[in-house]
């Protein structure tokens, strides 16, 4: 089962109301590997309850359906919609307690991203993503503002591979698999003979 | 474990070598940076927040820290960092150059005066204030004479002028791109230092001080011509390919000037001009070579040069360390005109070229990119070896040939300059 905040359907409801639309529901799926909690890729869409396939989980959200891609029910079980209200990163949020990966050890990781990493490099607009864990080592990619960051090794040394360690004690080595040349965005950008930061 | 503190704005191109090479030497380190880390709370120990542009504040902010976390080195990454450090290492006690050296080394102005005052040659040249009516320089210039704003680093901001028209032109170009850029506590820099135009070839040498005394650990020649109007650093060379009289000069007047500064101890970087007349310095910094630029040096067992400086400040004997005897360099990828970065293509096809090591491109696509004298940013870094110098050139050369660079100059709003190199 997936639950659904108060405020989440206060906000779904508000959508709703303003757009003057019925008839629609609040569909939730796993895409596959992603950025989320769990290690998962989310999609949240609003779509009309006729677009709900066979298969598919049907809640009573209260004023409005909930839709769970059938796919998706096993690995969203428990999982809870949420919206928040916040001036630096307000939106819909899913908590999920699931995990995208089975070795116990990369849950681990992936949990450590998810309560700690995460909500704090966001502050720069970024993420970390766990790709795997072989042996005693995990394999990220840094992404968003980290992606090409000037700062990203430090972001990485004295952060990241700290907090990991620390949580989980069988990862020795993290490595980063970040093609940063391409990063699109990067929150701090190197410049000639360094120089105080833009963002000072 | 040996902790060091090391000095690096968020701007830094050196992070990843230097901590890759604390890491490897199993070393403590604090990050001493302008902004808090996104992570700073993961380990209170590793960071620290200075303000680069308050050092004597900050270096009793780094002594109150050190006095929980004792600090065995204090290193600057770059040029920024590199007078903090000297407020720091004489809170701390630590062997370190003088803090006036480091200034006299940081200032264009005090940099010239220490060296003629020492007698070594050098242009003629006067200060400028950004608020002093430029006619009257302009007519008692020295032609051709270089601008060089006092405060901006690596060529940023520094225009040749060959006549009265073109040095106000220059004056103008240089008073505005200072008025977008200086923080508020470079306020007492503000100006710009007038040279005579030094002809000749630009060679810069890469050295390490310990108690006065100078070793070279790499001598670069600089094949491209500089002549300006703008400064443009793109190749790099080691080993120089001057015959040993010339080079035995350049370490010579190197030497010189390092001790008509004050310097003693820690890394070089030294540029300075060759021609009949001899070895004329431009500039010596007391930190390492900039931008990925110390990629192309390695030493004994693959240590690099972020691990040598590392080591050096500890106190440990680098002098066994020498660079390996292949020919090598880099090449900072000249931008030619301003605007937004479309594509780059070629990279693999350049990454064929014999001799290229490594390509590393340094502004994402969809960036702006801004062409000297106002461009602050690399584009990007070819790095090759080679047999012989020449051998790694045309490597450089045919690699950089395979790389297509698309530049949308079509923005609207771009500052006065930056549409065309």
């Amino acid at each position: 089962m997936v639950a659904i905040t108060e405020s989440a359907r206060d906000k779904v409801l508000e959508i709703l109301k303003d757009g003057d639309r019925h008839g629609v529901a609040l569909r939730v799926a796993i895409t596959g590997r992603g950025r989320g909690p769990g290690g998962f890729g989310y999609e949240l869409e609003l779509i009309e309850e006729g677009e709900k396939a066979p298969d598919d989980l049907e809640i009573d959200a209260g004023g409005f359906k909930l839709i769970v891609d059938a796919m998706s029910v096993p690995k969203l079980e428990g999982a809870v919609v949420d919206y928040v209200d916040d001036p630096m990163d307000s939106g819909f949020k899913i908590e999920n307690p699931n995990s995208f990966f089975e070795d116990p050890v990369a849950v681990r990781v992936q949990q450590i991203l998810d309560d700690q990493i995460n909500p704090a490099v966001a502050d720069h607009g970024g993420f970390v993503m766990l790709l795997d864990v072989k042996d005693d080592t995990a394999y990220i990619q840094l992404g968003g503002g980290c992606q090409g960051c000037g700062m990203a090794n430090v972001t990485l040394k004295q952060g990241v591979e700290v907090m990991i360690q620390r949580a989980v004690p069988e990862i020795k080595h993290v490595v980063d698999s970040t093609d940063h040349a391409s990063g699109t965005n990067p929150y701090y950008q190197p410049a000639k003979g360094g120089g105080a930061s833009p963002l000072a | 474990m040996k902790r060091v503190l090391l000095l690096m704005t968020t701007t830094s191109y050196r992070a990843q070598a230097f901590l890759e090479a604390a890491e490897s030497l199993e070393l403590e380190v604090v990050i001493g940076s302008d902004r808090e880390q996104a992570l700073s709370f993961a380990k209170p120990s590793g960071n620290l927040t200075l303000d680069f542009s308050a050092p004597e504040i900050s270096a009793l902010r780094a002594a109150e820290f050190a006095s929980a976390h004792p600090l065995d080195a204090v290193v600057a990454a770059d040029d920024d960092g590199v007078v903090l450090a000297a407020h720091i290492a004489r809170a701390l006690g630590l062997r370190h150059n003088a803090l006036e050296a480091v200034a006299a080394a940081r200032s264009k102005r005090l940099f010239r005066d220490r060296l003629a005052a020492a007698g070594l040659p050098g242009p003629r040249y006067f200060e400028l204030g950004l608020d002093a009516y430029p006619v009257e320089a302009a007519a008692n210039a020295p032609y051709p004479c270089v601008l060089k704003p006092l405060s901006l680093s690596a060529s940023r901001g520094v225009i040749r002028a060959d006549d009265e028209a073109s040095f106000l032109a220059a004056f103008r170009r240089i008073a505005a791109l200072l008025e977008r850029v200086e923080a508020p506590g470079a306020a007492e820099r503000r100006g710009i230092l007038v040279e005579e135009y030094l002809p000749g070839s630009e060679v810069a040498l890469e050295g390490i001080l310990t108690n006065g005394a100078m070793r070279t650990l790499a001598l670069f020649d600089k094949p491209d011509p500089l002549e300006g109007p703008y400064f443009e650093e793109t190749i790099y060379i080691t080993p120089s390919r001057f015959p040993l009289p010339v080079r035995e000069a350049i370490v010579e007047q190197t030497a010189a000037a390092v001790r008509a500064l004050g310097l003693e101890h820690g890394p070089i970087h030294a540029e300075m001009r060759v021609s009949e007349q001899g070895v004329r310095m431009l500039e010596i910094a007391p930190r390492s070579i900039g931008g990925l630029c110390s990629r192309a040096l390695r030493f004994a067992d693959g240590v690099s040069l972020e691990s040598l400086i590392l080591r050096h400040a500890l106190g440990e004997n680098v002098s066994l360390l020498e660079r390996e005897s292949r020919a090598s360099g880099v090449m900072m990828m000249p931008i030619r005109r301003g605007g937004t970065l479309r594509s780059v293509t070629g990279l693999d096809r350049a990454l064929r070229v014999p001799g290229i090591d490594d390509i590393r491109m340094t502004i994402p696509v969809g960036q702006r990119v801004i062409p000297l004298p106002e461009g602050a940013r690399y584009l990007g870094f070819l790095f090759a070896h080679g047999d012989r110098p020449s051998e790694v050139e045309e490597s450089l050369r045919r690699a950089h040939a395979q790389i297509a660079i698309e530049i949308d100059s079509t923005d609207a709003g771009l500052p006065c300059g930056e549409r065309e190199a």
